[in-house]
């Protein structure tokens, strides 16, 4: 059940980044307090299940939604008085905190304070994790590609010429924001039925930076960088677990390596395709040259330097 | 086709940034389907007055009205959206999308279809895009980069990107054209290129074209009227023949500097 237990976390980790990855990825806006919409999604679902009997598909959605209807509030008044990137994402840093104590000060036994919400129903199989976070992947590959997607990415390259194009800025932003934050919320809710305990302490800042870091190592501009960061990161943290503190050294010094070599991220503007990879393998031999001699170049004009 | 119906007027407009006044009191007009020349030595407030009429820039007194309705306090998108379009002196293309994409967002900034449609990847969503992609490429013939659909714009040599940036100007549903010196940067055949270029999009597209240019000629070869501008005050106004022979143009041309203040 240890192959499960990663899997579904993995799942649940490819759900939010692929969320995060239309508002920082292609819209181009920086948020540090995701988790704050993983927790209000999974609080929202568990607790309608509990008290509501709301089924399992019907419980995540909700969460899903009031995360997304939160993230209109905070986002709205941010968004509309043109607040700059780096203020937004300060400001939803600041989010995720507050939600995370609010949570741990309702001492009521609905909310249950630092203690947390234990004996959650365990509705996620492992079956229902793969089937919801696919169909969320091709939701967002959909929407990434269509008008409202390359709107983003325009926002995201030239935000003075995407507006005077006749781009909403607003709009555009507040409409990838609710999205992120609704993929957010049901990846909290699916991971609540599956640990079957959650605690304000499972949505910690610390979750929203390794988001990000997931997001920016796969690459901004691309669905299936980040989906393939997500699985190799979430992965090695599960087996980097024998190396306790150590691992976070690792994992930051990966962090370091990627930026200084593809600050674009792994697959930044790029989609894995299969067609392509089988191509690269069959002119093995050429590219390997070709790759040689853009390492050797890299050398040369460093020693030159 | 030039009639006397007024598509833009511009009156008493002001605009400071701090202490420094860089449009100072300054009347305006554009008629319907004409082809008006805005002129002046660097940091004259040219580019200060496209950016007050496309939204960028807040004027501090004025009005500015587009077919009889005020511009004041619409930003950018909605003033797109009522027919204006512009290309950028800084050149503003997307970099790092393709050259159709560039051209194509005009049309789609105001998605034609919901975004449930969209996630759901419906048949009518294709449809739709692939409309806008094909009325794309009619863009792109007419600017002549029809083969560079698939590169990314970034990847242009300079004088591509800024016949994209005419094409992605005109693929947004326009009646008002300003052009930010598009000839910056180009040698003489050049400019005569593009001259007749300018020429025919004018005449087959049926809109009103300002532009600001340096190359004296292209702005003589090109409009109808001529404003000269200086020091944030407008200096003259008339035909070419007019603006060429004015002393006041000549001796602004010469030099003299913006006091500093
Ligand atoms: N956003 C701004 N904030 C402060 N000052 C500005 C701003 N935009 C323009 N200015 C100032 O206003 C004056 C007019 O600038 P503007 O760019 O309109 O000149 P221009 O006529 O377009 O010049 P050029 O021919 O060099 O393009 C300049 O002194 C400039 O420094
Ligand atoms: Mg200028």
């Amino acid at each position: 059940m240890y192959i499960a237990s990663v899997i579904v976390t993995v799942c649940a980790n490819i759900i939010s980044v692929i969320g995060l990855a239309l508002l920082t990825g292609y819209t181009g806006m920086f948020s540090l307090g995701h988790a704050g919409f993983m927790a209000i999604g999974a609080y929202g679902a568990v607790l309608l299940n509990r008290y509501y009997a709301v089924p399992y598909f019907l419980a995540l959605i909700s969460g899903g939604v009031m995360a997304a209807f939160v993230s209109v509030i905070i986002g709205y008044p941010t968004l509309r008085n043109k607040l700059r990137g780096d203020y937004f994402a300060i400001c939803m840093l600041g989010f995720g905190t507050v939600v995370r104590l609010i949570l741990n000060n309702l001492n009521n036994p609905v909310i249950n304070g630092a203690l947390g919400l234990p004996g959650i129903p365990k509705l996620t199989s492992l079956w229902s994790a793969l089937f919801i976070m696919a169909i969320l992947v091709y939701f967002m590959w959909n929407f990434v590609n269509s008008q409202y997607g390359k709107n983003c990415v325009a926002v995201q390259q030239q935000e003075v010429a995407a507006e005077m194009m006749g781009v909403s800025l607003v709009k555009t932003k507040l409409l990838s924001l609710v999205i992120s934050a609704f993929y957010c919320g049901v990846a909290g809710g699916v991971l609540g039925f599956w640990l079957q305990y959650i605690a304000p302490a499972s949505f910690s800042d610390t979750r929203s930076n390794d988001f990000l870091a997931t997001l920016v190592t796969g690459g901004t501009n691309s669905i299936t960088g980040p989906f393939l960061a997500a699985i190799l990161l979430t992965t090695m943290l599960e087996y980097l677990r024998f190396l306790v503190n150590w691992r976070l050294v690792v994992y930051g010094l990966l962090y370091i390596l990627v930026m200084r070599f593809r600050p674009e991220g792994i697959m930044g503007y790029k989609e894995f395709s299969l067609k392509k990879t089988i191509l690269f393998f069959k002119e093995f031999p050429q590219n390997m040259g070709k790759l040689k001699g853009k390492w050797v170049g890299f050398w040369e004009s460093r020693n030159r330097n | 086709m030039t009639s006397s119906e007024k598509i833009l007027e511009v009156n008493d407009l002001v605009i400071r940034f701090g202490g420094l006044t860089a449009i100072d009191g300054v009347n305006m007009h554009i008629n319907k389907g004409e082809f008006v020349g805005l002129i002046g030595p660097n940091g004259a407030g040219k580019t200060t007055f496209f950016n007050s009429i496309t939204g960028n820039v807040t004027p501090s007194e004025g009005s500015i009205s587009f077919n009889g309705e005020s511009l004041l306090k619409k930003s950018p998108d909605v003033i797109s959206h009522m027919g204006i379009s512009r290309t950028f002196q800084n050149i503003r293309i997307f970099p790092k999308m393709t050259v159709l994409e560039n051209v194509s967002l005009p049309m789609h900034s105001k998605p034609s279809y919901n975004f449930f449609s969209a996630m759901l990847g419906l048949p009518s969503v294709k449809k739709a895009d692939k409309i806008i992609q094909e009325k794309a490429m009619d863009f792109l013939h007419r600017l002549g980069i029809a083969e560079y659909k698939d590169y990314e714009a970034g990847t242009l040599p300079y004088g591509l990107q800024r016949r994209l940036e005419i094409a992605r100007a005109l693929a947004a549903d326009l009646s008002l054209l300003l052009l930010d010196e598009p000839a910056a940067g180009m040698n003489n055949d050049e400019c005569n290129e593009l001259v007749e270029l300018l020429q025919g999009i004018h005449e087959d597209f049926d809109i009103s074209i300002m532009l600001i240019e340096h190359h004296i000629d292209v702005v003589l070869n090109l409009c109808s009227r001529i404003y000269v501008l200086n020091l944030g005050q407008l200096l003259a106004e008339g035909p070419p023949h007019e603006i060429q022979s004015n002393p006041d143009v000549i001796r602004a041309y010469l030099g003299e500097r913006r006091e500093g203040r």
